[in-house]
């Protein structure tokens, strides 16, 4: 291999330069970009208002404001509910689709179309489902007794409405990515589990749930990058409300910057934003490289 | 795992009727409705059997320009993935041969540089896109879909370079070839089917994006799926006009799914999952 490898290093460098030198002109510049503002009194809607320099008080003032905190434990909570129940119902749909029976290729084909929907339609379709007086959920429901409920109108209710759409979004994902591991599972642990006459449940936990694990986690840590930046089903269905109650990271830093034109305060908040995130991604990368390292 | 029992298979299509009945309901509801009579678009129970009119479509086109909001996310999305496609290739390609113990942080940053939340950075995006006079155009949504798709881009076609053998690589070399002639003529055509997977999947991406089309496009650059949800904001929501817009919308990502499945779990995962 050697000698490929230091030939051409000059050139292997000169293929790689564009994409870093792109990725920072588009991505890393903004970030700072970001980081400058976040020190500064911009206001978009006040453009003579000089720029001034504030030092941390944007800072101060996102880290100790109630409505932060509260958008901070929203996102939390929001991705608590949709992660749990998407690993429970896509390990669930994965474990029947990958039964030796006809049919199972089409009924996984067509369980990943939801993915695949932008987001926005997602949101829109939902909206019509929910839609006060008219929306056809409550009708639904009404027919095996449920209801009604208040879905996106009511501050117990759309914190829910919003995480269900994005369970019917995304369990497919959880569901497809389960089920490629489990083909690849070996069987040999299976026949020893069987010989020793131990139940489908005992098996399942003390030898499928093992091996699927690492898959699981990646999965997990996927969504959960997801799930924090989720922005568009929310922006469609209640815009943060009713009464902040579906206020999560992103719809604080959307009002912050274009409903208040705060663009400093905003800015603060992207950035204590991009340090959590960053903080989920070198999990996710650690937990790759231990993946990867255990494979040989 | 042996074939199940017929009393167990029939547990198992049991649940999967239910399981897709749920699933699917939304994307019956788009369709059913996109071609449904007002009057009758929320009758309860629904209507399953209804006369199918066209008129919500017509509409689309002819009281508003959707023709050309499609055309500027067809713009948007061929211009961006082109662009990634060509530069996340060759940057995967290094990444993929580079013998170095960094190459490997490397590539995780530039993976990072796609999870960061877009909404992050859309204040500074449109202050500069202001300044440099860009705002409103389809090469600002360009540019800021690809800083997403090249890094997708090089981190799947890593994968597809790292399963071509270097041997047939070391022999084209013998013959003569350069690096950058072994790379066209050997490399890129057996890497062929991950270019297709990343086209297909920056394109979907770029089609379906929301956030960065509203906030950085106005009347002239405005993109499908930020035009559907304009329908909903006016004084009557014209939900017929919102179904056959997403309906159009939705159609590139469906035929993704029935004719390319077995790479989604590659690319949705980055890798992770093979």
């Amino acid at each position: 291999m050697g000698y490929i490898q230091r030939r051409n290093r000059r050139i292997f460098l000169i293929f790689l330069f564009p994409v870093i030198v792109a990725l920072f002109a588009t991505t890393i510049y903004p970030m700072l970009y970001a980081g400058w503002l976040s020190f500064r009194n911009y206001d978009l809607a006040k453009p003579f208002i000089p720029r001034v320099f504030v030092g941390w008080a944007n800072y101060a003032e996102v880290l100790s404001s109630g409505p932060f905190l509260h958008a901070l434990i929203t996102t939390f909570k929001l991705m608590a509910i949709t992660l749990s129940v998407q690993l429970v119902l896509g390990v669930g749909i994965a474990l029947l689709v990958t039964q030796k029976l006809r049919g199972m290729g089409l009924v996984r084909t067509l369980l990943l179309i939801p993915m695949m929907i932008s987001p926005v339609i997602v949101g829109l379709v939902w909206l019509f489902l929910y839609f006060p007086e008219l929306g056809y959920l409550n009708y639904f429901l009404s027919l095996i007794g449920l209801g009604p409920v208040s879905w996106i109108t009511s501050t117990d209710w759309a914190l829910l409405a919003i995480a269900i759409a994005d369970i019917w979004q995304w369990t497919p994902f959880v569901m497809m990515g389960t089920a490629a591991a489990l083909q690849s599972l070996s069987p040999e642990p299976y026949e020893a589990a069987r010989i020793d006459g131990n139940s489908r449940w005992d098996v399942f936990s003390r030898v499928t749930l093992p091996q699927l694990k690492p898959v699981l986690v990646s999965l997990m840590f996927l969504r959960a990058i997801d799930a924090f930046k989720i922005y568009d089903i929310i922006f469609v269905l209640t815009k943060g409300g009713p009464a902040d109650s579906t206020e999560v990271i992103s719809l604080y830093i959307y009002r912050q910057s274009f409903t208040f034109w705060r663009m400093g305060v905003g800015a603060a908040a992207s950035f204590v934003s991009l340090i959590i995130i960053s903080v989920l991604i070198t999990l996710f990368f650690k937990s790759l490289q231990r993946g990867q390292a255990s494979k040989g | 795992m042996d074939k199940p029992s017929t009393r167990q298979a029939i547990l198992v299509y049991t649940l999967l009727a239910i399981i897709l009945i749920v699933f699917m309901m939304p994307i019956y509801l788009i369709v059913s409705s996109s071609v449904k009579p007002s009057p009758i678009m929320f009758q309860k129970p629904p209507a399953f059997i209804f006369p199918v009119t066209w008129e919500h479509y017509v509409d689309l086109f002819t009281m508003r320009p959707f023709a050309k909001f499609i055309m500027n996310s067809l713009i948007v999305a061929l211009g961006s993935t082109a662009f990634s496609v060509f530069m996340g290739s060759l940057g995967a390609y290094a990444i993929s041969r580079i013998r170095h113990k960094r190459i490997n942080d490397v590539a995780f940053w530039i993976l990072s540089m796609r999870m960061f939340p877009p909404i992050a950075v859309v204040v500074p995006y449109y202050i500069i896109f202001k300044t440099v006079g860009l705002l409103d155009t389809p090469l600002a949504l360009i540019i800021v879909y690809s800083t997403a798709n090249i890094p997708l881009t090089v981190w799947l076609m890593k994968g597809f370079f790292d399963e071509v053998p270097t041997a047939l690589e070391e022999a084209a070399s013998v013959d003569g070839y350069g690096l950058v002639e072994t790379f066209w003529r050997i490399t890129l055509p057996l890497a062929a089917p991950g270019l297709a997977v990343s086209a297909v999947f920056c394109f979907i991406f770029s089609w379906n994006e929301f956030l960065f089309a509203l906030m950085l496009t106005g009347s002239e650059a405005q993109t499908a799926t930020v035009a559907v949800m304009s329908f909903w904001s006016s004084d009557a929501v014209q939900w017929g006009r919102i179904m056959a817009g997403s309906f159009i919308i939705l159609i590139p990502g469906v035929i993704f799914v029935l004719t390319c499945q077995r790479w989604l779990v590659r690319g949705l995962t980055m890798g992770s999952v093979k």
